[in-house]
């Protein structure tokens, strides 16, 4: 399909201007998950982190909100 | 991060009274199949990040307009399905990307594409269970057995210990 011809049955999909038949296949492509893509553990966890971080810095939530620290034995506790 | 199990719900009640921890215990349950959807989708982790990163700001901005019997995972995937939308609807309108774009994305808008995608999801070759490995005589049927008594019993003793010592 063409770009062009793609971006205006997204433009009116956004506008909630689509038409029923449009609406389907934009669905259809939405719920369709066929490739991999796997991210090693490390990645995965350095992403995690720096995502969460971009959050944190953007919602400035730790300094609104600081964590109290737990007392040791619940911190044993949550490992189990 | 506790290792106990907490239902959405639980977290969601615990977010509404500032709770980061409950806040951060959703980004980890959720984060990464938001991003995997983003990227198999839009085939840009820098896009699939700032998906995630802003369904995420608004979840926290929003935790105390959200409605009764809110439904967090339903919100995060209807989220993340509009998010891809409309950042695919933008990326259209930048010409730089358009031959990129009808390569990668817009071929999978085709009805072969979408009739293939629709096709039942071959069964991945996993590692054995430990039924499948009882069954092939690999491990003892008393192995697993005594593994989750040990951990059981670990978990009482650590449970005894907390509640002795608050």
């Amino acid at each position: 399909m063409k770009t062009e011809i793609l971006h205006k049955k997204l433009e009116r999909y956004v506008n909630g201007e689509a038409m029923p038949a449009e609406t389907r296949q934009i669905q259809a492509w939405l719920s369709c998950t066929t490739s991999e893509t796997e991210l090693s553990a490390t990645d995965k966890m350095k992403l995690e982190a720096d995502i969460l971080k971009e959050i944190q810095d953007e919602t400035a939530y730790p300094l609104f909100y600081p964590k109290q620290e737990k007392p040791w034995w619940q911190k044993i506790t949550a490992m189990f | 991060m506790s290792r106990t199990f907490t239902p959405d719900q639980e977290l969601i009640d615990r977010l509404l009274l500032n709770d980061t921890d409950a806040f951060e215990e959703l980004y980890c349950r959720y984060w990464y199949s938001l991003y995997n959807y983003s990227v198999k989708k839009l085939q840009s982790s820098t896009d699939a990040r700032q998906i995630v990163k802003d369904i995420f700001i608004d979840l926290w901005e929003k935790r105390h307009t959200l409605p009764a019997n809110f439904s967090v995972s339903q919100h995060l995937y209807s989220s993340v399905r509009r998010n891809v939308v409309t950042c695919l609807n933008d990326k259209l309108e930048n010409a730089d990307y358009s031959e990129l774009l009808e390569q990668q994305i817009a071929a999978g808008f085709t009805v072969e594409a979408l009739q293939d995608a629709r096709k039942p999801v071959q069964k991945k070759q996993l590692a054995p269970t430990a039924s499948e490995l009882i069954r092939q005589n690999t491990i003892s049927r008393e192995q697993p057995r005594n593994h989750v008594l040990n951990m059981a019993s670990m978990k009482w003793l650590v449970r005894m210990v907390a509640a002795k010592l608050d």
